[in-house]
C-alpha cells in the first residue's frame, strides 16, 4: 500500500510539474521543467526495482554492465566519439530484460557523470539512456533472433539519443523551445550523431554474438 | 579545520537545489549577477583564483555565444537595430540573449562548485536513502570501474605486442571483449562471496561518517529562512521581468538581498573558517 502511494505521488507530480511551471514561470523556464520531468519519470523504475527482491547475482551483473559502459568510456577516450555505452546498455536489456536494460542505462550515465562532472543534464542522460535499454528490453527476441532488427535499433537509439539531447541543447540556450533553434542544433551535432550511429551499430554487432557465447558458458560453468 | 564540504549532504544538497532553482525561475538579471557573483566566489574559494579565471574563460565564451545568437532565431521586439537578410535584430532579442547567457553561466558556475563539495560517497549517502539497493549497486560499480580500466590497459598492451599488424580499433574491440569475460565471471564469484558473508540477511546495519550536527541544524534553518523570504518574489511575481515587445522590471523587494545572503553564505563560511583556522596556528 505504501509503495502504491509513493508511484501515485510521483505520476501525479509530472503533470503538475508541467502545469504550475508553465503557468508560473512561463516559457523560460521550459528546460528547468523538462529536467525536473525526467528525474520524476526515473523514480517509478528505481522504486520497482527496490520493491521486489532481487538475487545476488543479478545485483552484482547489473553492477558489471552498468561499470562496463562506465569504463568503456575511458577505454576508447583516444578515438573521439566511440564510446559503447549505448550498445551495452541495449545488450544488457536484450539478455537481462527491460527493468535491468533501464537501470544499467540510468546508473551508466549517473556513474560517468561522477568522472566527467555532473550537470543539470545528469536526470536527461540517465533517462534517456535508461529508456533506450527499456525499450531494447521490450523488443529483446527480435533483437536477439534477427540481425537487421538489431542494427535498426541501433541506428533508432543513437539518433533518439541525440535529439533528445539536442531538443535541451536547443532550449537551453534558447530559454524555450523554437524549431528554428533545434533543426540549427541537429544541423550542428550531424557530424557527432552519424558518428555516434555507425559506432553503435559496430560495437552491437561485434560484441552480440560475443555476449551470447559469454552467457551461454556462464549458464554451463555456473548454472545460472 | 571546518570546511563548507564537511556539511551533511542534505544540508549542501538543499542548499545547492535552493539556489540554482531560484537562479533559473526567477530569470531576472539582478537575481542573476547577485547569485553569479555568490558562485564565482565560492569556487575562488574552493579551487582558487587561476583555475577560476580558467573556467570563466571558457564560461565567457558560451555567454557570447548565447548572447549572439539569440537575436538571429528570435525577431520579437520593438526596438530594431539594424537588418540581416530582411531579419529584424531587435535590442530586446539582445537583452534576452545576454540574460539567457548570465543563466547559463551561473547554473554552470554552480555545478562546477558542486561538483568539487559533492563527492561521491555524498552522493551515494544520498541515493542511498532513497534507494539503497540502488546505492549498493553504484558503490561496486564505482569500485569496478578502475578495475576494469587496469585490466584493459594490460590486455591492450599485450594485443599490441603480440600483433602489430592488428588496426587500432579491432584491437580495442578484443581487449574490451576480453574484459567483458573476465568481469563477468569474476561477477558472479563475487556475488557468491557477498552470499556467504551474510548479504541479504536481515539486521543489517549501513556505516556512513555523516552526522546531522547542531552546526548543520543553524545552518539548514538560515538557507531555509532565506529561501522562504526569496519565494514569495517567485511565486507573486515580483521579481518578473519582461522582455517583449518593450523590457520592463518590477522594483527589486527585500527577497533580492535575502537571496544575496543566500549565494554569499558559502564563501562567508570558507573565509571566516579559513580566518579562524590561520589564526589560531599564528597563536601556538
Amino acid at each position: 500500500m505504501k509503495s502504491f502511494f509513493k508511484y501515485l505521488i510521483t505520476i501525479l507530480l509530472i503533470p503538475l510539474t508541467i502545469f504550475f511551471g508553465v503557468f508560473l514561470f512561463g516559457a523560460h523556464s521550459y528546460p528547468a521543467i523538462m529536467i525536473i520531468v525526467a528525474m520524476l519519470a526515473c523514480v517509478p523504475f528505481f522504486l520497482s526495482f527496490e520493491g521486489h527482491s532481487t538475487p545476488t547475482r543479478k545485483i552484482v551483473l547489473l553492477a558489471v554492465m552498468t561499470a562496463l559502459s562506465v569504463a568503456g568510456r575511458f577505454m576508447f577516450a583516444p578515438i573521439p566519439f566511440f564510446k559503447p555505452v549505448t550498445a551495452i546498455v541495449i545488450i544488457s536489456a536484450m539478455y537481462f530484460g527491460s527493468e535491468f536494460g533501464f537501470l544499467t542505462g540510468a546508473l551508466s550515465a549517473l556513474i560517468s557523470n561522477l568522472y566527467f562532472g555532473q550537470g543539470p543534464w545528469t536526470p536527461l542522460q540517465m533517462f534517456s539512456w535508461g529508456i533506450i535499454g527499456f525499450i531494447a528490453g521490450l523488443l529483446s527476441q527480435p533483437l536477439i533472433r534477427r540481425k537487421i532488427v538489431l542494427v535498426l535499433y541501433a541506428v533508432f537509439a543513437g539518433l533518439a539519443y541525440s535529439m533528445l539531447m539536442d531538443v535541451w541543447t536547443a532550449m537551453w540556450a534558447e530559454g524555450t523551445f523554437s524549431l528554428s533553434r533545434f533543426i540549427a542544433a541537429v544541423g550542428t551535432a550531424l557530424p557527432i550523431t552519424a558518428i555516434y550511429v555507425i559506432s553503435n551499430v559496430i560495437f552491437l554487432l561485434v560484441l552480440t554474438p560475443f555476449f551470447e557465447r559469454k552467457i551461454e558458458r556462464l549458464k554451463t560453468k555456473y548454472g545460472i | 579545520m571546518n570546511t563548507f564540504r564537511n556539511f551533511h549532504p542534505l544540508t549542501l544538497a538543499l542548499y545547492f537545489l535552493s539556489v540554482i532553482g531560484i537562479s533559473i525561475f526567477t530569470f531576472n538579471p539582478l537575481y542573476l549577477s547577485v547569485g553569479f557573483f555568490g558562485s564565482v566566489l565560492f569556487l575562488i574559494t574552493l579551487a582558487g583564483l587561476r583555475t577560476t579565471l580558467k573556467q570563466l574563460r571558457l564560461y565567457i565564451i558560451i555567454f557570447i555565444i548565447v548572447t549572439a545568437t539569440n537575436p538571429i532565431f528570435s525577431h520579437n521586439g520593438a526596438t530594431v537595430l539594424f537588418f540581416i537578410n530582411d531579419n529584424r535584430i531587435t535590442l530586446e532579442a539582445l537583452v534576452y540573449g545576454a540574460v539567457l547567457g548570465l543563466m547559463i553561466v551561473e547554473v554552470l558556475v554552480w555545478f562546477k562548485c558542486f561538483n568539487l563539495v559533492f563527492d561521491s560517497e555524498r552522493l551515494l549517502y544520498l541515493f542511498g536513502k532513497a534507494f539503497p539497493k540502488l546505492a549498493l549497486v553504484v558503490s561496486i560499480a564505482l569500485g569496478f570501474v578502475p578495475q576494469f580500466i587496469r585490466t584493459f590497459k594490460s590486455i591492450n598492451s599485450a594485443q599490441k605486442s603480440m600483433n602489430t599488424k592488428q588496426g587500432r580499433v579491432r584491437r580495442y574491440l578484443a581487449s574490451f571483449s576480453a574484459v567483458i569475460t573476465r568481469s563477468m565471471e569474476s561477477a558472479i564469484v563475487t556475488s557468491d562471496s557477498m552470499k556467504s558473508r551474510g548479504y541479504g540477511l536481515r539486521g543489517r546495519t549501513h556505516f556512513s561518517r555523516f552526522r546531522f550536527t547542531s552546526y548543520d541544524a543553524v545552518y539548514l534553518f538560515l538557507f531555509l529562512l532565506m529561501f522562504v523570504c526569496t519565494l514569495p518574489a517567485l511565486l507573486f511575481g515580483h521579481a518578473k521581468v519582461q522582455f517583449y515587445p518593450y523590457i520592463s522590471f518590477a522594483n527589486p523587494t527585500v527577497s533580492l538581498l535575502s537571496f544575496a545572503v543566500l549565494a554569499m553564505i558559502p564563501s562567508f563560511f570558507e573565509v571566516k573558517e579559513g580566518l579562524k583556522w590561520k589564526y589560531s596556528i599564528s597563536k601556538i
